[in-house]
């Protein structure tokens, strides 16, 4: 790294410091209802994060991020209530389950990256939707109810909010871990290298279709696992839980967080789009209003999403798109761990 | 049938203006819920109803086209790719989308609106009574698409269009004005989802819903058809419009399934739909 | 003995033939140059060997092995690297981190342990990086290394470009138009730096325009028209063969 010692302290302890808050957090915020927001805020993160991965390291666009957190919640429903698994067994069986299907479907998919990945994606969430509510054994259209809460480990029982709060939080930050590690190494190279120029990284001997293979299947993992996370907490799947314009939504959050921060800028804008229209409760009414002109507004004149603003602080305003991504570059490659 | 127009209006967006456009669907509604209120509250012909939601229609394409999309536009140089320009469009259309939906909501209320038919009277032709209500929109679709064809084959706009399809950079050096073409597309495809609207009132319920199912079914019958060729979507308009209707009488529920999967069969085998080409 | 043959390649683009039947042979460390008037197929010969697309008909063997229709990647890997007529570079990264992406193909270290940053993959990092660092140092692109590649002038974003190639320890090296754009004092700089390369080993072949360069530079000469050969030689045979000449002199407007 080339980072001095000094900076490297400080970031340490500012990370440390955040953990800290976020552990203490739903000892502060009591209010039942505002600490399950907490918990789908880290769920949404999750997905948001996972769609980065696949936006910016295989540089597709996929819909089917609906899709992956459903094979998990099902695969770990179906684990739990018909062959009376353990969540804790089901959660890691649910992830490799959900691993498994990504592959298959990265296996054919991912030939054809672009548009026609992108359709496939849509038309494979649809076909999930469909199965799970066409055959009963998958739960119908009415789906599952009562799904029962995790197995107490030790005198932890998962009742109330709190134990799931920190499960959640757990299984977030190791997403977190897992994504991190992999940016920092020379795959997440190979990943840069494959979203600025897929030409040239393959004429450099790289195999992009492994690569965006690999982004996928450890993307729609994570997925999975927050499906298999959601479907205990909430008790209830249906097929329409994760349907139909689910996985379009899941893109805003890196774009609102800021499109080149993959992991904060998803993570900072889901939270923001789990809370924000909380707030904005009495105008319940219109809050899908809000939230587009919010999209239209950060499309517009923010690209780099907050993130991506706050970090170009004296520019606000409109200036020219490809200039402004430009300059995000620029200054995130000045900021590189990487070298 | 009527998915026909507005997956060809989808079509011309996307080709013409380089705009992934999710909020289509809600502009249908939006015009079937404008011709529904001009017609049915107002109690105005119905011919003169359907001129107002046209010319709606076109005021709805200029606003947001000058407003939403062109500013994304604008700033686009030659370097900045059509995937890239397609992706940041689309992120404007859902926000568009979102407000349309919501909006549409809020101004006319959520309760459905049942069909009213203006031509009650049923046909009998070779035994098989058909409502003339329906026979009218196969006759009017009909007669748009003739008359777009015209409009793309036959006169200079059209030309124009059918060039910035397929080369808008070139196109700009030729003296084409990308922008204003943009937006003679952009309201064409809106008109035509505004056929598309009024149509619909009279035969079917309209609901606030319609929007969001019927984007979806139309980005797929779109790629299935292939966006570089009209003929195509077209096509797969007519086909998926056919299989939904009639193939859910003979095999019910599982038939949606049977027809995503062979949807995905057909993607993977052929990236470019049936009769398009790739793109990216 | 020759480390690349291609025999009786064509190319056809719809009914279009952009080569017809074409026989080359390279040998070993030689620097050969491929010239021709424009619209030639020089550029469509390098794609279809290495892996841009596949030739319609015939065969390229790289030391004795077939290697016709291979992919891009699976060509960089047995050796053979190329550079293109347009500049084609990671223009949002740095220069170091351009050519570093160019050594890919040294990473030994399995994946996963990449993944869980184990110190073999951190050691592994350390030498590449020196690797890099030699490489630009044999470039003179040294001074710039921290530099974005879209901020370079022309002449060294092409010069960063053969690194790039140069970064999978190359067998042969396939250069297309490498001196496009450049001033004299650039093109002596290049044409030094592609002798420096070949006399490392490396076998070269280079498609110019730049006729000076190409005298000065190549020791055997294959002249492409209309998608067929007209000529082959020494260069000084090359000058005085009067077909070449003819074929170039509608484009000499000098």
């Amino acid at each position: 790294m080339k980072f001095s010692t000094n900076q490297q302290t400080s970031r340490v302890i500012i990370l440390f410091i955040f953990l800290i808050l976020l552990v203490m957090l739903p000892l502060v915020v009591t209010n039942y209802y505002w600490q399950h927001l907490l918990i789908m805020s880290l769920v949404a993160s999750v997905l948001g994060m996972t769609f980065s991965m696949i936006f910016c390291c295989a540089g597709m666009v996929t819909l089917g991020t609906g899709a992956f957190i459903a094979i998990g919640a099902y695969a770990s429903t179906l684990l739990v209530m018909k062959l009376g698994l353990s969540f804790w067994l089901a959660l890691p069986f649910a992830v490799i389950i959900t691993a498994m299907f990504s592959f298959a479907f990265g296996l054919v998919a991912i030939r054809n990256p672009g548009v026609a990945f992108v359709l496939l994606t849509m038309i494979f969430a649809e076909i999930i939707t469909q199965v799970t509510g066409q055959i009963s054994f998958f739960g119908g259209w009415g789906g599952f109810i009562m799904i029962p809460r995790p197995n107490p480990i030790g005198p932890i029982k998962f009742t109330g909010k709190l134990p799931f709060y920190y499960l959640m939080l757990f299984l977030c930050l190791l997403v977190v871990l897992v994504f991190q590690a992999l940016y920092t190494s020379r795959i997440g190279k190979v990943w840069r290298a494959i979203s600025l120029s897929p030409h040239l990284a393959q004429t450099v001997g790289i195999n992009v279709y492994r690569y965006r293979l690999l982004a996928f299947v450890i993307a729609s993992s994570a997925a999975g696992l927050a499906g298999s996370f959601y479907a205990h907490y909430a008790q209830t799947l249906a097929p329409s839980t994760f349907g139909g314009f689910f996985s379009i939504l899941v893109q805003l959050y890196p774009i609102l967080g800021g499109i080149n921060f993959y992991i904060l800028g998803p993570a900072l804008g889901a939270t923001i789009m789990t809370i924000v229209p909380e707030f904005l409760r009495i105008t319940k009414e219109i809050e899908p209003i809000i939230t587009g002109l919010l999209v239209l507004i950060i499309v517009l004149f923010y690209p780099g999403g907050i993130l991506g603003s706050i970090t170009q602080l004296p520019r606000l305003g409109a200036i020219s798109i490809s200039k402004r991504l430009k300059e995000i570059e620029t200054w995130l490659s000045n900021m590189d761990p990487r070298r | 049938m009527l998915y026909v127009l507005i997956v060809l209006g989808l079509d011309i967006i996307i080709r013409v203006c380089n705009i992934f456009n999710f909020a289509h669907g809600h502009i249908y509604t939006l015009s079937a819920f404008i011709f529904w209120y001009i017609y049915i509250s107002l109690h105005l012909h119905p011919v003169l109803a359907l001129i107002l939601t046209l010319v709606s229609m076109v005021l709805f394409g200029i606003v947001t086209y000058l407003t939403i999309f062109n500013t994304l536009q604008r700033r686009f140089t030659p370097a900045v790719t059509f995937s890239h320009r397609l992706l940041l469009s689309a992120m404007l259309s859902i926000g568009l989308m979102m407000i349309l939906g919501r909006g549409v909501l809020l101004v006319f209320g959520g309760e459905e609106r049942g069909a009213h038919a203006i031509f009650p009277q049923i046909i009998d032709i070779a035994n098989v009574k058909l409502p003339l209500q329906k026979l009218i929109i196969i006759l009017v679709a009909w007669v748009t698409m003739v008359g777009l064809f015209f409009l793309l084959y036959k006169t200079k706009t059209g030309k124009a269009l059918r060039a910035v399809s397929s080369d808008a950079d070139a196109s700009s050096l030729l003296g084409i004005n990308t922008i204003w073409i943009g937006l003679v597309g952009y309201t064409l495809a809106c008109v035509l989802a505004g056929i598309a609207g009024a149509m619909v009132v009279p035969v079917y319920a309209v609901t606030v819903e319609m929007g969001s199912t019927i984007i979806f079914m139309s980005i797929v019958v779109m790629m299935l058809g292939g966006i570089g060729s009209y003929r195509g979507t077209i096509l797969g308009g007519l086909i998926v419009g056919q299989m939904m209707s009639f193939g859910f009488q003979f095999i019910g529920g599982l038939c949606n399934l049977a027809i995503w999967v062979l949807f995905m069969i057909i993607i993977i085998f052929r990236p470019g739909g049936l009769l398009g080409e790739v793109l990216d | 003995m020759a480390v690349l043959e291609i025999r009786k390649i064509s190319k056809y683009f719809g009914g279009l033939a952009a080569i017809n039947n074409v026989d080359l042979d390279v040998f070993d460390s030689e620097i050969l140059g491929l010239i021709g008037p424009n619209g030639a197929g020089k550029t469509t010969l390098f794609n279809s060997i290495s892996g841009f697309y596949p030739p319609t008909s015939g065969k390229v063997i790289f030391k004795g092995a077939d290697i016709t229709g291979l992919r891009t990647d699976q060509i960089a890997r047995i050796g053979i690297s190329r550079t293109f007529q347009q500049t084609n570079l990671f223009m949002q990264a740095t220069v170091f981190d351009n050519v570093s992406i160019g050594f890919y193909m040294h990473y030994r270290q399995p994946r996963w342990k990449a993944f869980l940053h184990t110190r073999s993959a951190k050691n592994e990092e350390l030498v590449i990086k020196q690797k890099v660092t030699e490489l630009l140092d044999f470039m003179g692109l040294s001074p710039m290394k921290n530099e974005l590649a879209v901020n370079l002038p022309h002449g060294h974003q092409r010069i960063l470009g053969v690194c790039m190639a140069l970064g999978s320890n190359p067998e042969l090296l396939l250069l297309d138009e490498p001196m496009t754009g450049m001033n004299p004092t650039e093109t002596l700089v290049m044409v030094d730096l592609i002798k420096k390369i070949r006399d490392k080993g490396v076998t070269i072949v280079v498609v110019e325009h730049d006729m000076k360069a190409v005298m000065s530079l190549c020791e055997r000469i294959f002249v492409l028209n209309y998608g067929q050969k007209i000529a082959e030689g020494k260069p000084e045979e090359i000058i005085q063969n009067s077909e070449v000449i003819e074929a170039y002199l509608g484009t000499e407007e000098e």
